[in-house]
């Protein structure tokens, strides 16, 4: 039995063009068992960068609190809205800070960060448990279906895809990867970023 | 101390193995090669396996194919699994799921758990999915053999009795089976589950696997004997779905069955996501699921108010 | 085995809990109160750890006792529930954590809505329509999938809780005897002979 497996549940974001999207699935397991079909794993940091948190459910309901207390500080401090860069590395710090006795979860983020000419620029980024980084340039996964995701993602992925292409692609590949794993599935939500709008719709997913 | 006395002792197991080795070496090579599908043995009597030659084979089989205690065992058993069967006034009916686990990976959505041991007679699987099929199959290789010799049909007990038999001989040696032996006999309809440990019980109800107690639950509820054979479908196929959503090494498929006084029946085969949103007809949003079910009621109040 | 129900219904939720006190093999107690009614719209059941769950308990109760004389109102049942559920996973990673599976029962006064949170020991929570603890979960979370209805009367929630507490006393092994039941609706928390 692994911690990480205990409750179940996956992860992915991929870019797009001007877009980026995150997709987990809905389950919440307690080993075979499941309990519930509406756990939330993604939550909303600012109105452009969205975290993902598969891994321990009960750090789940933490880290969220966590991150949620230290980005409004952070806003308060600085007067400004966080960027996705920064926030990578408040996720990073914030779970080195507990390398010794980690939470058991694998964050990724997803958001558009501002450039110096105006423009916003696709941003995504995972880190292991105890906060390594890694800045992807296509899609990264995370959680008990990782390496099923890993597969299907590897096909269906391509560069610049507007976002109903983008949005059909992380929901074809958050589907097909979570039907081959036992621990994720239950239904799936994907939010697709875009500089002024934020869609989010849960998809029709195998209850098995 | 035990390994030394063993090697040189002419009577204790590992030359008992010893001997079977070399005697299936030379007599029963051959026939592996064969087109007897591994059932080439049975011409020479008993079938005989070969087995490791360790001082104790089950424990070895064990260090390799238990991914419990060790995930990155090599070799990985199928184990979650729903299966049941139940009689009623108008026979048995048995249902089960079709998933394949290797860990936490669906190695398959499209195993076929009940296995057909003649017109008369369905066995079911849940444990290793080798042991099951072989050992059904042999199960009806005697069945027929039964019959030629006594110019009747083998009766469910008997026939269960015989797997019963079987298996527990080789008990300690690793088989993993939980069975239900189904069918019709001269008593009528009839249902049997047996083990790998030896167990065979006579009952009305049995569900087997890693998701038989949400079957149970569903099943015991809405179970009685007067059940009309559409009712039993549905409360077979319902409680096959009820595993297959909670429980996470269940799913996919449902395979029913229903056996009568004239053999068995293939109902169907039901997509459990789709017995969720839809049921096992062809109406949307007629579905098994709680949702679903609770989306339904509450759009017939709003239309009571209206 | 300890095994614990709740299911919510039109303005209620009902909460039941089996009332054996085990220790060994043996049962040292046959009537007792797992259900604990921690302020007057809010019933806890709890499991797990004997002494921990004790503990645990009476602690809730006294800090939302406290929070009500301090600000002279209630914690909604979702603030409860969150506070709840960071004390234990608080405690999860201190030196000895409390080992209590709890489901919080309540109904909110300010939105006239019933509510259930499903906790466990380590602090996974998730708000549910129906839940159990123990393994009486493997047999009734299935039929209540199958006869759980969110808009049902306080009898007809009754007759479903009876469902369940047959069938494990059909199904399991080792099930429990007796169970105490409780009910929270917006009259405040009574307890129901069944």
């Amino acid at each position: 039995m692994s911690i990480m497996e205990y409750n179940g549940g996956s992860v992915i974001a991929m870019v797009g063009k001007d877009c980026v999207a995150i997709a987990s699935d809905l389950r919440l397991g307690n080993q075979a068992l499941g309990i519930s079909s509406n756990f939330q794993k993604i939550f909303p940091v600012t109105d452009r960068i969205y975290l993902g948190l598969p891994g321990l459910a009960t750090d789940v309901t933490t880290l969220r609190e966590t991150f949620r207390y230290r980005v409004n500080m952070y806003t308060i401090k600085e007067e400004r809205e966080i960027e996705p860069e920064t926030f990578a590395h408040l996720v990073s710090s914030t779970l080195y800070e507990r390398r010794f006795g980690p939470y058991f979860i694998e964050p990724v983020m997803a958001g558009l960060s501002r450039s110096a000419t105006g423009g916003f620029k696709p941003f995504i980024a995972a880190t292991d448990l105890i906060g390594c980084l890694n800045f992807a340039k296509d899609f990264v996964v995370a959680g008990t279906a990782s390496s099923k995701l890993y597969g299907v993602a590897e096909g269906l992925w391509e560069p610049d895809l507007d976002p109903e292409q983008l949005f059909e692609t992380i929901s074809q590949t958050m589907l097909n990867a979570v039907d081959r794993d036992a621990y994720s599935g239950w239904g799936v939500v994907v939010h697709v970023i875009e500089k002024d709008k934020v869609t989010t719709r849960t998809l029709k997913g195998r209850m098995d | 101390m035990n390994s030394i006395a063993n090697r040189f002792s002419t009577t204790g197991p590992l030359s008992e193995l010893k001997k079977v080795q070399s005697f299936e070496d030379d007599e029963f090579a051959d026939s592996a090669w064969g087109s007897e599908a591994g059932f080439g043995s049975l011409a020479k009597g008993v079938p005989n396996f070969t087995v490791p030659s360790v001082p104790d084979p089950s424990a070895f089989l064990r260090l390799h194919t238990d991914d419990f205690a060790d995930p990155n065992c090599r070799i990985k058993i199928q184990h979650g699994t729903t299966t049941l069967a139940f009689r009623f006034q108008g026979g048995v009916i048995v249902a089960v799921d079709s998933r394949a686990t290797a860990g936490s990976y669906v190695a398959s959505g499209t195993v076929k758990k009940v296995i057909e041991i003649n017109p008369y007679l369905l066995g079911t699987m849940a444990g290793g999915a080798a042991d099951c099929q072989y050992w059904e199959t042999y199960l009806g290789i005697h069945c027929r053999l039964h019959e030629l010799r006594n110019r009747e049909r083998i009766s469910v007990s008997a026939a269960s009795k015989y797997l019963s038999n079987l298996v527990y001989s080789y008990k300690g040696m690793g088989l993993s089976m939980g069975t239900m032996i189904c069918g019709w006999d001269k008593t009528g309809p009839a249902v049997f589950y047996v083990d790998s440990d030896g167990t065979r019980l006579k009952g009305d109800i049995f569900s087997v696997g890693s998701g038989s107690t949400f079957a149970y639950g569903v099943l015991d509820q809405g179970y009685h004997w007067d059940l009309t054979d559409e009712e039993a479908q549905e409360l077979g196929r319902r409680s096959i779905y009820a595993a297959g959503h909670r429980d996470a090494f269940s799913g996919n498929t449902c395979n029913l069955y229903h056996v009568k006084e004239d053999g068995w029946k293939f109902i169907g085969n039901y997509d459990i996501s789709k017995l969720h949103y839809d049921g096992p007809g062809e109406t949307p949003g007629a579905g098994y699921g709680y949702d679903v079910r609770i989306e339904r009621t509450a759009g017939a109040h709003v239309v009571a108010q209206a | 085995m300890e095994t614990s129900f709740a299911l919510t219904g039109k303005g209620y939720v009902i909460v039941a809990s089996d009332t054996t006190a085990a220790r060994s093999i043996v049962k040292m107690k046959t009537d007792e109160d797992k259900i604990k009614v921690v302020s007057p719209h809010l019933l806890m059941s709890y499991s797990g750890e004997p002494g921990d769950t004790i503990q645990f308990s009476e602690y809730v109760e006294r800090n939302l006792r406290l929070f009500h004389i301090r600000n002279n109102y209630s914690l909604r049942p979702s603030a409860a529930a969150s506070w709840i559920r960071r004390s234990l996973a608080q405690s999860l990673r201190s030196r000895k954590p409390y080992s209590v599976n709890l489901m919080l029962s309540g109904y909110d006064v300010t939105e006239e809505k019933p509510h259930l949170y499903w906790i466990d020991y380590l602090g996974t929570m998730t708000e549910v329509p129906f839940g159990a603890h123990g393994y009486g979960s493997y047999f009734a979370l299935s039929l209540l999938d199958r006869y759980h209805d969110p808009e049902a009367t306080l009898e007809e929630g009754l007759a479903t809780l009876q469902r369940c507490i047959e069938e494990v006393a059909k199904r399991l092994v080792v099930s429990p005897g007796k169970y105490k039941v409780k009910v929270v609706d917006k009259d405040g928390a009574r307890e129901i002979e069944l």
